[in-house]
């Protein structure tokens, strides 16, 4: 190879490459950086090669093999120009089809990306979200080179920067330029590069060193790697005038044993670099010598500290010693050692090629320029990101990482590895600066941001960052080694439900003292894991000390098996799913019943928050259909095979209580009141017991029988039920308690509809849904006629709907929501129902006028919206669209934007707080202000689900019974583990894997429509049996196999 | 000479002397565990913190490693510095519960209880004895081993080193009493027995055979 003697060689040899590149040419890019290597490119590779040599297209396509374009989440990808085409995630069996669109100037339509949310092609790379709201200034150019070669990166103006360096600028000069641009050092701490390099140019009548860090060891973080894997020559470049700027003539590349891809591209960009002159003696024919070594990590974190990173090198053992001296006077050997990040370096030449104007054009005032992060946890675009600094968190993670995975609502991200923190979803709008993020108790760091969604426990994440920093510190300070061993034993005390309410105290003092004391980086930026979730997720650590619950289900402790963990009421989801993978039928229904008095309603109507945590779900199966199997059970099993344990306190049934409401919540609490002895009443205001059960829940989806039978189940000796008396009306608080009852409670529901705040609300043929909906179940009275919308997303919208198309007298049913499909609340097979039924759904649109006739709605007028910026909650705001005006007519008009509790006002009695539509109580132990008078359900939490307010209803009788009983009201939380042992059945082996989750039949939806009758069955015998043991069983591991069991087991019982 | 603020008395310090150096000369007491003269500075057990710089730019530094500096401010006693000693010191206790040395600084300091589970580790890795068997005894038998958590002092591979010349240096000098006797396993070259109370040399009748060279050893003193 011809050595480059002067720059007019390099620009000849750039001018020869340009000439050779046809400017549209014909080209295959494959990226194969490490990540996409994993995932097959290096097949897509040779598949190509083959392709193209037997089709014998070698002169007319060339193939690019190039290093990360950072879109790791779609690998392996190809790339074709000139169409600009970005075929993701692609199969060998793909290349022909691509290379012949390539050929033909085309697009394979089904290869292409599609927009998650619309599902549109996106035929352009550069019309991909991911790519287009970035700033690639530096992995930008990975896709247009070879790293194996020298040619594409000098075509690409490579070896510019140097040439111009060494001929017209002097060392102050490049200080000047870089100072100018505002780079400030992209490995973590963010210190002005150009003060660095002045400090080390000072330093005279000594040898001195440059060194690129490229020992990258945050978790979840790799855009070194990338850049010296896709790009070496622009970190040699950039090191190289470095080493002009500030008098040096060697210098390191100190880069991570791991990465093996990144280590070989740039040995093999030094060689090319000697071979042509641009490293070495006498380069460029300018009397300059520069010539650079490989040092490779042996893999301890701690060496990406400065200090360590200098005694590494040497030879020694990497530890960090105090600052000062800073390396720039005392590094390696004792000479000035200048130290900068990859990326810093690779920023470099770029800054030289455009000047420093250009480049402080984007980022921050106080910082120039691009940085990389690398998006990685639980979020659709896995995948390096480059960004111009100062942008705002919540653009990297929703507009180009694309927000979160389906079905899920993020958290937080964690930026900067093990040494950032947490930021909370209510900061996204911080900017993405070393500033901004220093005072919201993170860092930069090297640029790793991890997110994190509701599935994530903040304290596990906050321990795991402890567990690798108290194993990755030096050891050599005292407050580092053993301030992260504490914080860690803290932390898996916490996760364990052993954990105390003042250790908390006790985190943030030794978290801050560890940050003050420590020696170096390390050690003082270790506790800003615990120290930042402390500041924003303080509550998640109360809740795992004081309720003993981890509401991720990631703690192993205090989670036991996830579906009943899950479960408000604690049902043990995984024991009656084994007992029906056994036959053990009646044994099931004593499970199921044992903690939930309505165990029909809510095989039919619970919102099973144990399938949604089921271990098989939340690891990309379909969960166990447990609510079916409930159904399975609960529907071939007489209830008499429970009875219901009593253990009546001495003097109880003397003791009267007054319980306000029939609902879930009111029954629940007179039964298990019952239970222990105590004489009850449950006060009604409507003429049948049952509260939004009955007047709420259509009887398509629970049929009254059902629900009478079970309510009927719970009216024993020692309750008494008196319907059509109301609170207010026929009684109050006062009265009761003068009336001889000890103890109330509260369980009125949240029966009034909120209201839309249009005028003309109160017009004929605009019914709050609660109204309509007991109108019909309560009445059998039919509000609505010829058109009707339902306002809203909710559960009760859609109910109103289904109930609406069954009435006689009605045309058409629409419902309109603000949001998308995607976006409502109302459970899935419910809205599916409705659709199938024939409703109507109108998204996007809000309502903000109705227009009568003769009082009598006529009109509504509408406006559409789009989706804008993601609000507090995680759903993306609607934004209602100027000029987008429009009326429908419309018969009759449902509200159901939501419901609230009606005010207990001072009529009913003094003392009862009411805040956000709701009665204010002591979560744990339901109290409201006024001694003796409890109160839960929907009153206490605004609309909510069965179960809860059948889990509030024994929390009632719990605590009234204490309070009856003169104990402490509050009961410290145990973990709810599985204990009984259910020796598992035998898989069989030709079991289908995966499974098919069993479904249960439905009634054709032409023939519901026209009629109340029940649309959901039961699931066959075989069906309950096989997706019975679909049960990952995740008790076992809490639970022990008793001595004896296989005896127990050849006898053919056994459950326990 | 450099002249420097020591917790607001202009004091003057030769060049290169340690903050250390000067806060002892100039009579402030610094207590310190892994600081010996003639011993290379090291920085390791944090006791020695003063607070340095003013404002929002003043921090913690270990004065034993910290150079003086023309016109610094140093505070050897700021309530910054007596709170994360303090800190320091109930670390210290919940790992070395034992050490006569850790128990005098903690009482003396005002650390009447520590809120850590209680470990009774014979090592707070100062590294003294490395240093002194390195730089004074020019043996170099002992040093450093692992990192983080799993850290620990020792001769390579746990076996008595041949460059051991057995002078007890390390023994000497250790503040948590590590290096101790060997009873009567030489090879295992650790006991431990003097943080017991009840070593088992003080019962033991075979005294003469063991590899004690402390004269008198410290158990055998407080019995």
């Amino acid at each position: 190879m011809p050595r480059l003697r002067s720059i007019k060689e390099l620009q000849g040899l750039q001018r020869r490459i340009r000439s050779r590149l046809d400017q549209r040419e014909t080209l295959i890019t494959v990226c194969a950086g490490t990540a996409c290597q994993a995932c097959g490119a290096n097949d897509v590779q040779r598949v190509i090669k083959r392709r193209l040599i037997e089709r014998d297209l070698v002169d007319r396509i060339r193939l690019r093999i190039t290093g990360c374009h950072g879109f790791c989440e779609m690998g392996p990808f190809v790339m074709t120009e000139p169409q600009s085409a970005f075929y993701p995630k692609i199969d060998t069996r793909d290349v022909p089809r691509i290379i012949d669109a390539l050929l033909a100037d085309e697009y394979v339509e089904d290869l292409l990306y599609r927009d998650p949310t619309t599902d549109a092609a996106c035929y352009r790379r550069d019309d991909i979200p991911f790519f287009a709201k970035q700033h690639r200034t530096l992995l930008g150019k990975n896709q247009r080179l070879d790293p194996i070669r020298l040619f594409g990166y000098v075509a690409q103006g490579g070896y510019e920067s140097l040439g111009r360096a060494l001929t017209e600028y002097t060392p102050e000069r490049i200080i000047d330029e870089i100072r100018r641009a505002g780079l400030r050092g992209r490995g973590g701490a963010g210190f002005p590069t150009a003060e660095k390099w002045e400090m080390a140019r000072r330093q005279v009548g000594v040898e001195k060193y440059i060194v690129c860090n490229a020992d990258e060891g945050d978790p979840g973080a790799y855009m070194d790697r990338s850049i010296l894997e896709g790009n070496p020559h622009s970190v040699i470049e950039g090191m190289a005038i470095g080493g002009l700027a500030i008098g040096a003539t060697s210098g390191f590349v100190f880069v991570r044993q791991e990465y093996p891809l990144a280590v070989k591209h740039l040995l093999i960009a030094l060689r090319l670099a000697r071979e042509y002159g641009l490293l070495g003696t006498n380069i460029l024919g300018t009397g300059f010598d520069f010539d650079i070594d490989i040092v490779k990590s042996a893999g301890a974190f701690v060496c990406g500290e400065e200090t360590a990173l200098i005694r590494c090198i040497e030879g020694t053992v990497g530890e960090p010693r105090q600052k000062p001296p800073f390396p720039t006077e005392r590094g390696i050997s004792g000479r000035p050692t200048c130290i900068n990040n990859v990326e810093t370096w690779a920023n470099i030449p770029e800054i030289i090629a455009v000047g420093a104007e250009e480049f402080a054009r984007i980022g921050t005032p106080t910082s120039g320029g691009t940085k990389v992060f690398s998006v990685v946890g639980k979020i659709r675009n896995t995948g390096l990101v480059e960004v111009s600094i100062g942008t705002s968190i919540k653009e990297v993670v929703y507009e180009i990482g694309g927000g979160p995975l389906d079905g899920s609502k993020i958290k937080a991200v964690q930026i900067g590895g093990p040494s950032g923190g947490c930021i909370p979803h209510g900061e996204f709008d911080l900017p993405l600066s070393y500033d901004s993020l220093e005072k919201a108790g993170a860092m930069m760091g090297s640029g790793g941001m991890i997110v994190m969604d509701d599935d994530t426990c903040m304290v596990d994440v906050a321990k795991y960052f402890m567990s690798f920093l108290k194993q990755e510190s030096c050891g050599k300070c005292f407050t580092c080694r053993k301030g992260t061993q504490r914080l860690w034993e803290i932390l898996d005390d916490i996760t364990r439900g052993r954990g105390r309410l003042e250790q908390l105290d006790l985190l943030e003092e030794l978290g801050g003292t560890v940050a003050d004391s420590s020696m170096c980086g390390l050690g003082r930026s270790a506790a800003n894991p615990v120290l930042s979730t402390l500041r924003y997720f303080r509550d998640e650590y109360e809740r795992h000390i004081v309720d003993k619950r981890c509401d991720a289900y990631v703690c192993k402790e205090l989670t036991g098996a996830a579906c009943q963990a899950a479960c408000p009421v604690g049902t043990e989801a995984w024991r009656y799913a084994a007992l029906i993978a056994r036959g053990e039928y009646e044994e099931a229904y004593r499970v199921i019943r044992e903690r939930n008095p309505f165990p029909s309603v809510c095989a039919r109507v619970c919102d099973h928050k144990c399938e949604q945590q089921c271990l098989l779900g939340t690891t990309g199966q379909q969960p166990v259909a447990l609510r079916a199997l409930k159904r399975f059970v609960t529907d071939r099993v007489d209830p008499s095979v429970y009875e219901p344990q009593r253990h009546s306190e001495p003097g109880a049934a003397d003791r009267r209580v007054a319980v306000v409401g029939a609902g879930p919540a009111g029954l629940t609490a007179a039964h298990g009141l019952s239970l222990k002895g105590y004489r009850t009443t449950v006060f009604e205001a409507e003429s049948r017991p049952g509260g939004m059960l009955i007047s709420g829940i259509p009887a398509y989806r629970l049929p009254r029988r059902v629900l009478q039978k079970e309510i009927d189940a719970l009216i024993d000796e020692n309750v008494t039920l008196r319907c059509g008396t109301g609170l207010g009306r026929d009684f109050t608080i006062d009265s009761l308690l003068e009336g001889g009852y000890e103890a109330v409670f509260l369980a009125l529901g949240a029966h009034s509809s909120r209201r839309m705040g249009i005028d003309g609300e109160d017009m004929a043929g605009v019914y709050p849904s609660i109204e309509f909906l007991k109108a019909w179940n309560l009445r059998d009275e039919s509000l609505a006629s010829g058109k009707v919308g339902v306002i809203g997303g909710g559960n009760t919208a859609v109910d109103a709907a289904r109930v609406a198309i069954r009435q006689t007298g009605v045309s058409e049913v629409t419902i309109f929501y603000r949001r998308t499909r995607q976006e409502m609340p109302a459970y899935e097979e419910e809205i599916e129902g409705a659709l199938e039924e024939g409703v109507k759904l109108e998204q996007l649109v809000t309502p903000v006028g109705l227009f009568g006739k003769k009082r009598r709605l006529a009109e509504v007028q509408f406006v559409a919206n789009e989706l804008g910026e993601v609000d507090a909650g995680g759903r993306r705001r609607p934004v209602p669209k100027p000029g987008s005006e429009h009326r429908v007519p419309l018969d009759t008009l449902i509200v159901a934007i939501g419901e609230q509790a009606a005010s207990v006002g001072p009529k009913a009695g003094a003392g009862i707080e009411m805040a956000g539509g709701a009665v204010v109580v002591d979560e744990r132990t339901l109290t409201t202000k006024r001694p003796a008078v409890f109160a839960g359900g929907d009153l206490a939490t605004g609309p909510n689900t069965v179960i809860a307010a059948i889990a509030a209803g024994w929390r009632a009788a719990e605590v009234i019974d204490r309070y009856l009983r003169g104990r402490d009201l509050y009961q410290p939380a145990e973990p709810r583990l599985p204990r009984a042992y259910v020796e598992p059945v035998a898989v069989e082996e030709e079991a289908q894997f995966p499974a098919p989750r069993a479904k249960a039949p439905t009634a054709p939806a032409a023939q519901r429509v026209h009629n109340f009758d029940e649309v959901e069955g039961t699931v066959t015998v075989e069906d309950a049996a096989r997706e019975a043991r679909r049960c990952l069983r995740c008790d076992l591991e809490f639970t022990e196999r008793p001595q004896g069991a296989d005896e127990l087991r050849q006898a053919g019982g056994g459950s326990r | 000479m450099i002249t420097l603020t020591l917790n607001g008395l202009t004091v003057e310090a030769e060049k290169g002397s340690t903050l250390l150096e000067v806060a002892q000369f100039y009579g402030f007491p610094i207590p310190t565990l892994c600081h010996m003269e003639g011993l290379s500075p090291y920085g390791a057990c944090r006791l020695c913190l003063v607070e340095i710089g003013e404002g929002a730019r003043s921090r913690l530094v270990s004065s034993c490693t910290y150079r003086a500096e023309e016109g610094l401010k140093v505070r050897t006693a700021s309530s910054r510095v007596v709170r994360t000693r303090k800190m320091v010191l109930e670390l210290l206790l919940g790992s070395c519960p034992q050490s006569k040395t850790i128990q005098d600084l903690a009482a003396a300091h005002g650390v009447r209880q520590q809120r850590f589970r209680q470990e009774y580790d014979d090592c707070i890795l100062c590294g003294l004895c490395a240093r002194i068997c390195e730089q004074q005894m020019m043996a170099n038998a002992i040093g450093f081993r692992g990192r983080g958590e799993k850290r620990s002092i020792g001769a390579p591979f746990d076996i008595k080193s041949d460059v051991c010349r057995l002078c007890g240096a390390c023994m000497y000098v250790c503040p948590a009493c590590e290096l101790r006797c060997t009873y009567t396993e030489p090879e295992k070259a650790i006991c431990g027995g003097c943080a017991n109370l009840s070593p088992p040399c003080v019962y033991a009748d075979k005294f003469d055979d063991m590899m004690c060279f402390m004269n008198p050893c410290v158990a055998c003193d407080i019995k």
